[in-house]
């Protein structure tokens, strides 16, 4: 499903990402970890086509992003789903209106899209809170809100950037529960994240970043 | 699915516009007022054209006649006139008239002509030369003609008033040329601003956008609309308040302001569209080179 052939992402003389070659099966939660500066976040972001590799090949879904063109590269997104740390939301929209962007800009009906709307807050556990606006709810909920919309065009691949790193344990706990339903449908999961708690109570497949390289790997057990 | 994206691009561009509407109000007022510089212009200059159009048809002439002449000579002289090829007396102005005429003009002043002992003013014949090319025919040469007529005091005509008029127009025409390219200039400017503020206000938002993958069109459009809305705005307003103001002075008879001959017109079709283009025009460029300019820089 994502492919990285000797990618390579620099900025000046520093390298966010060194020669990377990674694989990444169709339907597989893979966590990416490593310090700060490791080039996580990197990572993400050129699988998302939101940054040019310096060097090397990104194929996600077979398809070359250094070959197809911005408005093909925009369809794509729709089939990829991001979730961020500080969940990018906008605070003068209601829930619903957060949610339902990811459906408007793909041109889909009005009925449709309510009817979609309704349904993925529903299986985020938001739809009572569909008309608050996401200053009024707690951190896990507007993460719920970010997830919800980065879910409702049914993505092949979500991918999550440090999604429960401004989160309380219970409610990180939550979250991680909702991904792994997420997974379980089928969607590609690469979520990555720093805090070595989560690492510890996960059996998924585990790629450890330093310097921009791969370090080591860890296979699900 | 095209006119659902134009109908939500409409949508989301009225949001726009009434998020931000203290910067769309000042903005579209001062379009207003540019376009209202630009079209006054233009309304001048089509007046006095078409004035001048009316005039040149025809040629007309005014025959002052020497003082003390009696009737026989009088029509002696009408009768000469009247033979002259294309000529027609449209009217004879004796000395009395005429100075019913001051009087008028005079208005209130008018008992300042009780003083004069007798009437200065001499008699003359109103003439036109219909359907005579102006630019064919040398009036001098008929004026001379006329002069050397018995009883003939003076020959005045109108090309001498055209060819005064046609210089006006000429000075109003390049006036117009390049006051209007300032004017465009500046609603250019201030359209291309407007629509960067609604950018940055707008930056979260179209990050979001581009994040579940909004094509670049989805996200452009409604600052073009608004660039155009914009326009448009400022251009049918400026159109409304020189209609206003047309008919305003229609009403007023113009005699007040000493220009008796101009029966003020209102812009015609081909100008109100023209200026309605160019108001659409400017504010889809404006749109254009601020979604150019700002664009990128805010998506990353």
């Amino acid at each position: 499903m994502i492919q990285l052939f000797n990618v390579t992402k620099q900025y000046g003389q520093n390298a966010a990402l060194a020669d990377i070659n990674l694989r990444i099966r169709q339907g597989e939660f893979v966590f990416v970890t490593g310090p700060s500066g490791a080039g996580k976040s990197t990572l993400l972001r050129v699988v998302f086509g939101a940054l040019k590799p310096t060097s090397g090949q990104v194929l996600v879904g077979g398809i070359n992003l250094a070959r197809i063109s911005r408005y093909k590269l925009d369809i794509m997104r729709r089939k990829i789903g991001f979730v961020f740390q500080d969940f990018k939301l906008l605070d003068g929209k209601t829930v619903f209106q957060n949610v339902a962007v990811a459906l408007q800009v793909t041109g889909e009906r009005a009925s449709i899209i309510r009817k979609k709307t309704h349904q993925t807050l529903r299986a985020v556990g938001l739809s009572q809170k569909e008309g608050y606006y996401p200053p009024e709810l707690s951190g896990g909920e507007q993460q719920r809100i970010a997830i919800a919309r980065a879910i409702i065009n049914d993505p092949i691949i979500l991918l999550a950037d440090e999604p429960t790193g401004s989160l309380d344990p219970d409610i990180t706990r939550e979250i991680m529960l909702l991904f792994r339903t997420i997974n379980l449908r089928g969607t590609t999961l690469v979520l990555a994240t720093h805090s070595r708690e989560l690492l510890s109570n996960t059996s998924q497949r585990t790629v450890y970043l330093k310097n921009g390289g791969i370090e080591r790997e860890m296979e699900p057990q | 699915m095209f006119f659902g994206f134009w109908i939500q691009a409409l949508r989301r561009a009225l949001s726009n516009i009434l998020d931000q509407r203290l910067i769309h109000f000042i903005s579209t007022g001062t379009i207003t007022i540019s376009f209202l510089f630009f079209g006054a212009f233009i309304l001048v200059w089509v007046n006095i054209n078409a004035w001048l159009l009316e005039m040149g048809q025809s040629l007309s002439m005014s025959v002052y006649l020497e003082d003390g002449i009696g009737e026989e000579e009088r029509l002696r002289v009408e009768e000469a006139l009247e033979g002259l090829s294309g000529a027609e007396v449209t009217d004879y102005i004796s000395k009395d008239k005429a100075m019913e005429e001051l009087r008028e003009a005079f208005g209130p002043q008018a008992a300042l002509l009780d003083g004069l002992e007798r009437n200065p003013l001499p008699a003359s014949f109103e003439l036109v030369f219909k359907e005579v090319d102006v630019k064919d025919t040398d009036p001098e040469m008929i004026k001379a003609r006329l002069e050397s007529l018995p009883d003939v005091e003076e020959v005045q005509y109108s090309e001498q008033w055209i060819d005064r008029f046609e210089g006006i127009l000429n000075f109003l025409r390049t006036a117009g040329v390049v006051v209007g390219g300032l004017l465009c200039l500046a609603v250019l400017f201030i359209i291309t601003n407007t629509i960067k503020l609604t950018i940055y206000a707008r930056r979260d938002e179209m990050e979001i956008f581009k994040l579940v993958g909004a094509t670049d069109w989805f996200v452009k459009a409604p600052f073009l609309i608004e660039g155009a809305l914009q326009g448009l705005m400022g251009g049918a307003l400026a159109l409304g308040f020189l209609f206003g103001l047309t008919t305003m002075f229609s009403l007023q008879p113009l005699v007040t302001y000493a220009i008796p001959f101009i029966d003020i017109v209102f812009l015609p079709v081909w100008a109100v569209l023209g200026l309605g283009a160019l108001s659409v025009f400017l504010g889809l460029v404006g749109g254009l080179i601020a979604v150019g300019r700002f664009f990128n820089p805010v998506v990353g």
